[in-house]
């Protein structure tokens, strides 16, 4: 397989929402190498592989309402005002 | 005060029904016996308030007054589920589990939460955020993982059973390292509603016991359809120590499975008591035959492959906004989830993480993820194959006797192959379970795995009860 590299890594961690430190990249670049090196195996016995997927039933059930106490919910938010979850201000003026 | 000390479940049954002991006094023994013990074992997140536990649960049922612990990725309402992560340490479950109401209407009494790796992702439980948990064989040794605080818990005597979760492996290892019975059950035959997901499609609640017949009753408790989960099955409500006689079924045929013991990830030791459980289990009459599953040597990558990208796609949500931690002193939405999620996760969530969205992206998907869906379909069609020829298979449950703190902390990828012998059960969705099988020679505990094909749970309680007839290695205790 192809090397990973630093750019691809931060790459990565930019479609994992995650800011990563300096000093962490190499180590980071080696863990990812390895354990991909390794997965890349896959592909050797996939090759001959020729057996259908199972067909998967969906199970449904009623389509009931229940509702939870709103503050029970938003007593775990870690900002909240008013009934509503509070973030960063998306737009500015 | 009565010595309950290493009690079964079962000897708990009878002592309670014959009201030799209240169930308040087992709560107090082993509460004193936690409180004795678990400094320096350290299985436990939290113990609850006496008061608390009492009340919660009903007091009739199949489990009446028996304590056990549940794993911290388990939800129980109005307690921290913390899945042992910064990111949720103040997270408090706002419902049950559909197991733990389960376990509350048949009496059991849950006394705390038991620490593991961070979200199920480990096999040592040194991943956990808070500290690690100790190996009660040998305190300077890892207790395995993921759910290590509940192997630990069983195995020091503190409970008599205990849930964990299993993925990749993170009952059946952790029950070998610590001489338990552990059990992954079928995937759907418990539901999973309450479990904080790591890898939706392999992950199962499974249960730690000290002996078979333990594990066939507190199974009972917790299986079965469940509204709340569409994967379960339909599965009606039994009790699976009816039918446990001392006796092997008749006709029983064990198939072996050649390509696992001798793979190069085993250990001689572990080889060693394998080999003896075949020549035990010869001598008790039941039939073994020598089989092949070649595509279980590519079990662990397609593991690695699936169960990183369904916690990408999982994970997704701990974004700082709605439940958990979130980073201070931030000036954006984009900073406030790159940061809640560098600070709240660890380095093996981050990495797991990291390893998924590679294994999805486009340029990538087709050799990773693609392949890795064909390979789970040979595994599962191999598996089946196998189950044509023989009732059962057998092989290691884990690579190697519980290891040293730190031991692959310069080689993560060594502690990720723990899972070479157990992640393909979970990725064929078959049942197993690991069952003590005999010790190293320095002493360390080590088990054996039985796999069944779908739904095969009953049997494999009566051949492991059975077995645990014929041998004593589950009547071993450390020297807590």
């Amino acid at each position: 397989m192809d090397k990973i590299t630093r750019d691809e890594v931060l790459k990565i961690a930019s479609l994992t929402k995650l800011t990563i430190d300096e000093n962490e990249i190499d180590s980071i670049v080696t863990q990812l190498q390895d354990v991909l090196s390794y997965a890349i195996r896959v592909q050797d016995m996939a090759q001959d592989v020729d057996i259908p997927v199972h067909k998967n039933i969906n199970r449904q059930r009623e389509d009931v309402v229940v509702s939870f106490d709103s503050i029970i919910i938003l007593d775990q938010a870690p900002e909240t005002q008013d009934n509503y979850f509070v973030v960063p201000k998306i737009l500015d003026k | 005060m009565i010595d309950l000390k290493f009690a079964t479940i079962q000897e708990l049954r009878s002592l309670i029904d014959s009201k030799q002991v209240s169930p308040q006094e087992v709560l107090d023994f082993y509460l004193e016996q936690i409180v004795q013990i678990d400094p320096t074992i350290k299985s436990a997140l939290e113990i609850f308030d006496k008061k608390s536990i009492l009340d919660l649960s009903s007091n009739t049922g199949l489990l009446k007054g028996i304590p056990g612990f549940i794993k911290d990725n388990i939800c129980q309402e109005g307690r921290i589920a913390s899945c042992a992560s910064k990111i949720l340490e103040n997270y408090r479950a706002p419902y049950d589990a559909t197991v733990t109401s389960k376990l509350k209407q048949e009496g059991a009494l849950l006394v705390g939460r038991a620490n593991m790796d961070e979200f199920a992702m480990g096999s040592s439980t040194e991943t956990s955020a808070f500290f690690k948990t100790h190996n009660p064989w040998d305190i300077s040794r890892v207790p395995g993982g993921s759910s290590g605080g509940s192997a630990a818990a069983v195995a020091a005597g503190l409970v008599p059973w205990s849930l964990g979760s299993d993925t990749g492996g993170s009952v059946r290892q952790p029950a070998g390292f610590c001489n338990l019975v552990g059990l992954k059950p079928t995937y759907g035959s418990v539901s999973r509603y309450g479990l904080i997901a790591y890898a939706s499609s392999l992950d199962q609640i499974g249960v730690f016991t000290q002996t078979v017949y333990d594990n066939a009753l507190v199974y009972s408790a917790i299986a079965g359809h469940d509204e709340k989960d569409s994967s379960t099955l339909d599965l009606a409500k039994k009790d699976y120590t009816q039918n446990l006689t001392s006796k092997f079924p008749e006709g029983l045929c064990i198939g072996i499975v050649e390509n696992a013991l001798e793979a190069a990830e085993l250990d001689p030791e572990v080889k060693l008591v394998l080999e003896q459980t075949i020549i035990d289990l010869e001598k008790a009459g039941v039939s073994v035959k020598r089989v092949k599953v070649p595509a279980l040597d590519y079990a662990a990558a397609t593991y690695f492959i699936l169960s990183r990208a369904e916690a990408a796609s999982n994970f997704a949500r701990f974004d700082g906004v709605r439940y958990g931690y979130r980073a201070p002193d931030i000036n954006s939405l984009e900073e406030m989830y790159t940061k809640t999620r560098h600070d709240g996760f660890g380095r093996e969530v981050q990495v797991r993480m990291m390893v998924g969205n590679y294994v999805l992206s486009a340029g990538h998907a087709g050799q990773y993820y693609n392949n890795a869906k064909k390979v789970q379909r040979l595994i599962r069609h191999q598996f089946e194959e196998a189950f044509k020829d023989v009732d059962m298979l057998l092989m290691p449950s884990q690579a190697c006797p519980a290891f040293k703190f730190d031991a692959y902390s310069d080689n993560k990828l060594q502690m990720d192959l723990q899972d070479y012998f157990t992640a393909a059960v979970n990725i064929a969705g078959v049942p197993g379970i690991s069952i003590p099988g005999g010790f190293s020679k320095e002493g360390l505990p080590i088990g054996f795995q039985l796999i069944g094909p779908n739904l095969s749970e009953e049997k494999l309680f009566q051949v492991g009860h059975a077995y645990q007839q014929i041998t004593d290695w589950h009547k071993k205790n450390p020297k807590v």
